[in-house]
Parts: C-alpha cells; sequence; structure tokens
C-alpha cells in the first residue's frame, strides 16, 4: 500500500503512464493552480481582516 | 424555544470569538490531513489501468468539486434560517460563503478542464454535469454582484436568501447530471448505497483529501465572515473591544 509509485524524482515528475504518455505536465498544473487559489484567498481575507482591524481601532 | 436558542448562540459577537478559538486547531490538523493525503495520492497510490497516471488529478478535482456543492447547500440552509428567523449571523454567512464557493468551484472547472485533455481528448465540452457547473459558478458570481450592488443591506439580504434558495434547484440538477444524461464525465465513483468503484487504496486518500479541504475551506469561510462582521457591525460598540 505504500509503496512509491516511482523510481525517482524525474519519474515522479514526468509522471509517464504505460501507455507511453506524460502525465505530469496536465497533473503538477493542477497541484499548482489549485495551492495558488488556497494560499492567495488566505492572504487575501488574512490583509483585508488586518486592514479593516486597524482603520477601526 | 428554538428562536431564543438561535437567537442566543448566534449573535455575531459569540461566534466571532468561538470561531477564533476553534480557528487554528482546524486549519492545522486540516492543512497536515490535506498535505498527506495529496502527498499520499500523487506518489504512494498504483497508476490507474485505464486513465494511467492522469487520474492522479482525482485528489484535488474531487474535494474541490464536492465542496464547491456542499457550500451551495450550506447557503441554501443559513438562508431558509434567516428568512424564517431573521438571524442576521446567517445571512453574514451566506455572503461570506459565496466567494469561497465561488473560488471552489473555480478549482473545480479548471482541474476537471486539464483532466480532461488526456482523458476525453479535449479540455470543454458542452456536457450536463460541466455545463451545470459552470452555472454554479456564474450562480456564485451573480449572487455576491447582486449582494454588493444594493445601498439598502436589509433588502439585499433579503434578495440574496430568497435567490439562493432558488439557485440550490441546481445542486440536484448537477448531482444527477451524469444519470439524467448521457454525458462524457464518468459516474459517481462514491455512493452511499453501493459498494465504492474505486480501489481501497486509491480511495482512503481521496478521503483525507476531501476532508482536508473541507477543513481548510472551513477556515476560509471563518476569514470571510469575520471580515463581513467587522464591516457590517463596525458601528457596534463590541467591535472596538475585539480589535
Amino acid at each position: 500500500m505504500f509503496n512509491f509509485a516511482f523510481n525517482s524524482l524525474s519519474e515522479a515528475f514526468l509522471m509517464q503512464s504505460q501507455n507511453g504518455q506524460n502525465h505530469g505536465f496536465f497533473v503538477w498544473s493542477v497541484v499548482v493552480i489549485v495551492f495558488l487559489c488556497i494560499l492567495s484567498t488566505f492572504i487575501f481575507y488574512k490583509i483585508n481582516i488586518k486592514k479593516l482591524s486597524k482603520k477601526l481601532k | 424555544m428554538i428562536k431564543k436558542f438561535i437567537h442566543q448562540f448566534a449573535s455575531p459577537k459569540t461566534y466571532i470569538y468561538q470561531v477564533d478559538r476553534a480557528y487554528s486547531y482546524i486549519f492545522y490538523i486540516s492543512l497536515v490531513l490535506y498535505l498527506v493525503s495529496i502527498f499520499w495520492g500523487l506518489f504512494l497510490t498504483p497508476e490507474d489501468f485505464v486513465q494511467g497516471n492522469s487520474y492522479r488529478i482525482i485528489y484535488l478535482h474531487v474535494p474541490a468539486s464536492f465542496i464547491s456543492q456542499s457550500l451551495y447547500i450550506a447557503m441554501a440552509i443559513a438562508s431558509a434560517i434567516f428568512l424564517i428567523w431573521k438571524v442576521k449571523l446567517s445571512v453574514y454567512l451566506v455572503r461570506s460563503i459565496a466567494p469561497i464557493g465561488a473560488i471552489t468551484t473555480f478549482i473545480a472547472l479548471i482541474s476537471g478542464s486539464i483532466w480532461g485533455i488526456p482523458t476525453w481528448g479535449t479540455w470543454w465540452a458542452w456536457d450536463a454535469r460541466i455545463v451545470s457547473t459552470l452555472i454554479l459558478f456564474i450562480m456564485y458570481l451573480g449572487l455576491i454582484s447582486l449582494h454588493d450592488s444594493f445601498s439598502n443591506h436589509e433588502k439585499a439580504d433579503k434578495f440574496l436568501s430568497i435567490l439562493v434558495l432558488v439557485g440550490s434547484v441546481n445542486i440536484p440538477i448537477i448531482k444527477m447530471s451524469v444519470e439524467w444524461w448521457s454525458t462524457l464525465h464518468q459516474p459517481a465513483s462514491i455512493t452511499i448505497s453501493d459498494k465504492p468503484a474505486i480501489d481501497l487504496v486509491m480511495l482512503y486518500p481521496l478521503f483525507g483529501s476531501i476532508v482536508g479541504f473541507a477543513g481548510l475551506v472551513t477556515c476560509l469561510v471563518i476569514l470571510s465572515s469575520k471580515l463581513q462582521i467587522l464591516r457590517r457591525e463596525r458601528n457596534k460598540s463590541w467591535i472596538k473591544n475585539y480589535v
């Protein structure tokens, strides 16, 4: 259950499937987009709460 | 009695102090769970026999898609509470959830489109599941714009709640679209009544990523609702003590 699916970092980056296609580009693009969306939303709200709290003080 | 209970415990002041206490616990537990599940899904699960390695997008796409619909259901419940019991906090929550719902739906659409390229050979199809999800995204944006276009908050809150309830008809359509129509999108892999169509080795990290993502989204809703409360209750005396 806990065996690595890839033998090296470059394999994990390319994610070559048995049909010979590299799916790494698609998977890693989604990972980057999702993490950027979550992170930027957290930053947006944190900054706005801080700004408003300062204003209300 | 229910009305008294709701009004006592659902005041913005009580809410903001309670969520402040819970925020850090929810955030760190969810973050660890989400990261561990994503790592597990990306590196420790075997390749899918049909889709190859592109199926690993499931660990990011499914949580976003599931949560985008769940957030709308939460908005509909909060809207009903506002319309029935006139609880201010519930309409603040409706307005706070809408942008987070838009972001999760955006993630679901984008990740689905990228997944579609290696799987279907196209990034977009006018398919019932995809179109109904796009409608959900437009609805979230529409609800935000509608609420912000009013200068009278009371009117805006009422219109927002009614429209959220009307729009909730889209949720069963999204859910059932893969069964009612012939679609490119695959049917649900996990259902309450049947055995999951996905192997347990792949299912465990999927559950972890859904729960972890739900926790992170809860934290975002907490932040968004805090901002909403600070804006709407700025003239109240307790706000001065809080900030």
